[in-house]
């Protein structure tokens, strides 16, 4: 749709956001060069690199990386699965909210974290207590905001569709998960930043693998570099996640013309 | 494509060009209540196999709940409603309603949304949606999404919906309220084109007379509930609007309209107006009244200053004096 004379200037725009990211990262630099930052308290952004790529050519790297995905894309299906079910069943049946919803209410209220000493008692350090974690920061907003979408579907929708023949399993193929999901797809959002946080938790407290193992184990070691370089991953898997949920919104929401690019 | 069933093909594509027989329409004594208000009451009507009929009231007069009535979307607390003889349970196949707004589902595509609830495989069904747009002359319109149409096409779009399924009634709940004026009598037109070619009974609400005299064969007027008038539409067609015997029929419904608000209310009391007390903002009319065992009461009704003075009221003039059934309280003297 654009023209062409102003293909230059949307460039220039695409490049903008990177600015502010590129300049922080060259003052750092700098300074971690002229000695004003001591590499004990923060190492240079080369040396990161560095780090990344020795640990990268052992393979160190990769395992730890496919570790901690694994964890949080299995807790994510789980979690959010249960989440959703429940959003969809509270949300279209009054006799299920009225059963199930006080007593998640009442749950959601405990920071999830807090279970932490517990989870350790009932599961050990093995992976299941950090799969119930992830499962559990996920569940809360992929419920609620299935919950709400379900519920803010245009009753004259509903209405019209069942006027047209359409009932069960057609009506809400076709009518109620579409006016839903652009909340669902929300909830999604919140859910993943729900589920990189909980997995760094998890994993400093007790891992034999995964990035936050890293992270700890070279804490040990006053390995700073790795440290920061840990912590740069949880950003851009974190930044990853986030992309990959808007792509969905721009796929599923491809007819709403607030989810589609500028 | 190797799927193609020539029979479906056939069995669909047909559909488009055989006209659709009208459904009868029989209510008897239909009566509808929404907690202590009743909007209709013991109401009769009969409409013949594709006729055009209008029915036409002031708003709350419970014409669009006859509608829903008649689409299966509502149900009746007495008496029977029919179409060709079968009682109406739930929503029928043969019956379709057209909304005020088009309610197009925004997720879909133009001709996906005519295609939606029709039965068979996809490619057929969707040949068919086609044909109905292109009926309703949208035909170029539909990989499109239903927020890029204006609010003239997309209640073409919910016509074609309508009427790819071969409805045999057409329930149309005011669908050209929103629309400006060209485009409703652009879509009058369509509408009354259409249903002479399908010739499917049409049941059109609306609260523009003019509309009810360029469509119906005949005007139908609720108030409180009940049928007030029964006109027939004698012009011929295509109507137009200019017409003197147009303008006449149009002028005749819509003073009944006004007046048998007054005459058909059930709360009522004559008398003579004795005293008329004028502020600045607010006027107090005394009226007297003979109560039925012969003894003299006055009754007072109060309304805005600018009101009177638009219909001039003088000491000694008889009047009627009308309460609204639903507001008017009772209390015991203490």
């Amino acid at each position: 749709m654009s023209k062409p004379k102003s293909s230059a200037r949307q460039r220039w725009r695409g490049l903008l956001p990177w600015l502010v990211p590129v300049l922080i990262v060259a003052v750092w630099q700098l300074a971690a060069q002229i000695g004003w930052l001591s590499t004990r308290i923060l190492p240079a952004p080369w040396a990161v690199l560095r780090a990344g790529y020795e640990l990268a050519l052992s393979g160190e790297l990769f395992t730890h990386l496919g570790a901690s995905f694994a964890r949080a894309a299995t807790g994510f299906a789980i979690g959010g699965g249960i989440g959703f079910f429940f959003g969809l069943i509270n949300g279209g049946y009054r006799l299920a909210e009225n059963l199930f919803d006080t007593t998640l209410q009442m749950v959601r209220n405990v920071p999830h974290l807090a279970l932490i000493p517990l989870v350790i008692l009932w599961f050990g350090i093995g992976e299941e207590g950090k799969l119930f974690l992830v499962a559990l920061g996920v569940f809360f907003p992929i419920y609620l905001n299935t919950f709400h979408g379900i519920r803010a579907v245009d009753p004259a929708l509903v209405e019209m569709g069942r006027s047209y023949g359409l009932n069960g399993w057609t009506l809400f193929r076709q009518v109620i998960l579409p006016g839903a999901l652009p909340n669902i797809l929300v909830g999604v959002r919140y859910a993943l930043g729900f589920m990189w946080l909980t997995l760094i938790v998890a994993e400093t407290i007790s891992a034999t693998s995964g990035i936050g193992y890293m992270a700890m184990n070279a804490r040990e070691f006053l390995q700073t570099d790795i440290v920061v370089l840990a912590i740069l991953l949880y950003a851009v898997l974190g930044k990853l996640a986030d992309v990959a949920a808007r792509l969905l919104e721009r796929t599923w929401l491809r007819w709403n013309s607030a989810y589609q690019p500028a | 494509m190797s799927g193609i069933d020539s029979k479906e093909f056939e069995r669909v594509a047909e559909q488009g060009l055989r006209p659709a027989n009208g459904a009868a329409v029989q209510v008897r004594g239909a009566e509808r209540r929404f907690g202590e208000r009743t909007v209709l009451s013991a109401l009769d009507l009969d409409i013949r196999p594709g006729e055009f009929v209008a029915i036409v009231g002031k708003s709350g007069c419970g014409k669009s709940t006859l509608l829903r009535l008649l689409a299966g979307l509502d149900e009746a607390d007495g008496g029977a409603l029919g179409i060709n003889g079968k009682p109406v349970r739930g929503l029928d196949d043969d019956t379709r309603i057209m909304f005020q707004d088009a309610r197009l589902l925004p997720w879909k595509k133009v001709v996906e949304n005519v295609a939606l609830g029709l039965p068979g495989k996809k490619w057929a069904v969707w040949e068919a949606a086609r044909k109905a747009l292109a009926q309703v002359g949208l035909a170029d319109r539909a990989e499109e999404w239903p927020t890029r149409l204006s609010g003239g096409q997309r209640q073409r779009v919910a016509l074609a919906r309508a009427l790819v399924h071969r409805p045999r009634l057409l329930l149309l709940d005011e669908p050209l309220g929103a629309l400006d004026a060209l485009t409703r009598i652009e879509m009058q037109r369509l509408i009354e084109q259409l249903w002479r070619e399908h010739g499917f009974t049409a049941v059109l609400v609306t609260h523009d007379v003019g509309e009810a005299v360029a469509l119906a064969d005949r005007i139908v007027l609720i108030e409180d509930g009940r049928i007030a008038l029964d006109q027939r539409v004698e012009l011929p067609r295509p109507r137009s609007r200019g017409d003197a015997a147009y303008a006449a029929l149009e002028g005749r419904v819509l003073d009944r309209l006004l007046t048998v608000q007054a005459l058909n209310a059930r709360n009522q009391v004559r008398g003579k107006v004795v005293a008329i007390r004028t502020d600045e903002v607010l006027s107090e009319v005394e009226i007297e009244v003979v109560t039925a065992d012969g003894r003299r009461d006055s009754v007072i009704s109060t309304l805005t200053t600018r009101n009177l003075r638009e219909h001039p009221l003088e000491v000694g003039a008889e009047v009627v004096a009308v309460f609204k059934s639903n507001e008017v309280a009772l209390a015991l003297p203490r």
